[in-house]
């Protein structure tokens, strides 16, 4: 088969060579772009386009009208149309995201490689950056509804958080409602499992919910709050409000997962705890995320002025037992 | 063994992964002589390498497996591909029993998905590959039965390959699927195809839901 470059044009006809695809995703493949090293292209498959192409087109336009200069930089937002070399629309180009992946960093084995030198405050660092950026989305009435720790990218050795998949939030726009079609019950508040995802509303509550899941997994370097010993899979534990680490509880992961939890401060672990627990059933009792910005907040400053250990403890550094656990 | 199970409980402990256990059954009988065992054997080792790349599959994929020929033998019991420093190369002997294989293999699935409970360890939906040029020589119809049962309740992802003049009747009684051939000795392809779908299940933030798999073209023949 021979090898050409593809080609594609912007709105005022000029032409484009793509250059390496970079990703090959549910909905389309991801290009770099000849020449222009910070500028990547989405291209939805062509059964995509037949299907669903007026649909998608109809919600990249939307949310290109909503870009602003802040959302650009820190969301690899929509920013200008692309079609191929018959006109046709098939996608859409944006600004390529610096840094590696959060799922290398919330990883007990993989984030030294990924992120040297990592310690809480760098966690908490992004952490704190990725909710501002959350806060900014929610302010222009957007949600995101698919938290996925491998859409978050973050730059080692700085607090950089870029977004990427923004095709899927949720917005408004001009009377007109874009639900987001996807998402993992895994990281679902309790009242959306069940739902197919395109007939969910998401809220600042609902993704309050997904966003604690993205904190604790972070700052538990990979554990998920509803990882339970003899328990069921994590969606049938997040739907009863099953969380492990809460009060009284003895259903922790072996290992130093408890460590590292014991380590939080206790107003970060309240939080947990009341999220996880009741909040599972009742959203207005989930933390809000200016309740997390403000503890986080709080929290790095401990982590500044030697208050707080900064050193993550090792999973493999401590042979622990049962003991642990027991309360 | 011992040591195996030592490395295995420290690494549920230690490795925050949801895990994605994949069992490989492989006819080794003699009719494998020659070609086939050698192209099974390097598309084995290309998949232990290519999962091995993908940090995030070699930390989440748990391979194991089992040869049928002649006997039935247990080459590697379930590790963490990160884990694996090489897997034996196999030989090409005796017949096929295939029903005893696959039943040694659910046992391991179901030890295993047992294990993960109790660590609290998250786990999408185990996988059993079973790849055959014959028909199983023993009986096979009540393994067959499990494991179709098994992949019915979507409680496993059952996969039947057949190669050559392989029975695609048999063994696709063994699924819920239809068994696929394989295009000549295209085990490389077959072996690549399945390494990327172990990583777009590993890269899924889900671990209740169906993952969309890579096309197949590159290693089926209609």
């Amino acid at each position: 088969m021979a090898l050409r470059a593809r080609v594609v044009t912007d709105s005022l006809g000029k032409t484009r060579r793509l250059g390496k695809r970079l990703e090959r995703g549910g909905e389309g493949e991801i290009f770099a772009l000849q020449e222009r090293p910070d500028v990547i292209v989405k291209w939805y498959y062509p059964e995509v386009l037949d299907k669903r192409g007026d649909e998608l087109r109809r919600k990249v336009e939307a949310m290109r009208e909503l870009r602003d200069a802040h959302m650009t930089r820190d969301v690899c937002w929509p920013l200008i149309r692309v079609f191929d070399d018959e006109h046709r629309w098939i996608g859409f180009a944006m600004y390529r995201a610096r840094g590696v992946r959060m799922g290398f960093l919330a990883h007990a084995l993989l984030y030294q490689r990924y992120f040297p030198g990592l310690d809480r405050r760098h966690i908490v660092g992004y952490l704190l950056r990725f909710i501002e950026v959350v806060q900014q989305l929610h302010r222009a009435g957007v949600c995101i509804g698919d938290y996925n720790l491998n859409n978050i990218f973050c730059v080692p050795s700085t607090q950089e958080v870029t977004l990427i998949d923004c095709d899927s939030y949720q917005l408004r726009m001009g009377g007109t409602f874009y639900p987001c079609p996807v998402g993992s019950p895994d990281m679902t508040p309790k009242e959306h499992q069940g739902v197919a995802f395109r007939d969910i509303v998401r809220s600042p509550r609902s993704e309050a919910f997904s966003l604690a899941i993205v904190l604790f997994k972070c700052l538990m370097l990979g554990r998920h709050p509803y990882d339970i010993v003899g328990g069921d899979d994590p969606v049938r534990n997040l739907r009863r409000g099953n969380f492990a680490y809460g009060r009284g509880q003895r259903d922790v992961p072996q290992g130093a997962w408890y460590a590292l939890w014991r380590e939080l401060p206790e107003s970060i672990r309240d939080m947990f705890v009341t999220t996880f627990t009741v909040g599972a059933n009742a959203p207005s009792r989930r933390a809000t995320t200016a309740q997390w910005h403000a503890a986080l907040t709080d929290y790095r400053q401990r982590l500044e002025d030697g208050k707080c250990s900064r050193e993550l403890t090792r999973p493999s550094a401590q042979q622990t037992t049962q003991v642990l656990h027991a309360r | 063994m011992a040591t195996y199970q030592l490395n295995s409980s420290s690494d549920l402990i230690e490795n925050p992964s949801p895990r994605c256990a994949c069992m490989l059954v492989l006819d080794t009988s003699a009719s494998m002589f020659g070609q086939p065992i050698r192209e099974l054997n390097s598309g084995v080792q290309a998949f232990i390498s290519a999962i091995k790349e993908d940090d995030m599959a070699a930390c989440s994929v748990e391979l194991g497996v089992i040869t049928a020929g002649g006997k039935v033998t247990e080459q590697l019991p379930f590790t963490t591909a990160m884990n694996i420093s090489q897997c034996r190369r196999f030989v090409a002997s005796g017949l096929t029993p295939l029903g005893a294989a696959m039943d040694l293999a659910l046992d391991r699935l179901e030890e295993r998905t047992a294990a993960y409970r109790k660590a609290g360890v998250a786990y999408y939906q185990p996988w059993l590959v079973v790849i055959s040029d014959g028909v199983p020589t023993d009986q096979w119809q009540a393994a067959s039965a499990r494991a179709r049962s098994l992949a019915q309740q979507r409680k496993m992802v059952v996969m039947p390959v057949g190669v050559e003049e392989a029975d695609l009747d048999a063994l696709g009684a063994f699924s819920t699927r239809p068994a696929k051939r394989l295009d000549g000795l295209k085990f490389r392809e077959f072996f690549l195809w399945l390494s990327a779908s172990m990583s777009r299940v590993s890269a899924s933030a889900s671990t209740t839901e169906q993952v969309r798999l890579p096309p197949t073209d590159s290693w089926d023949s209609i």
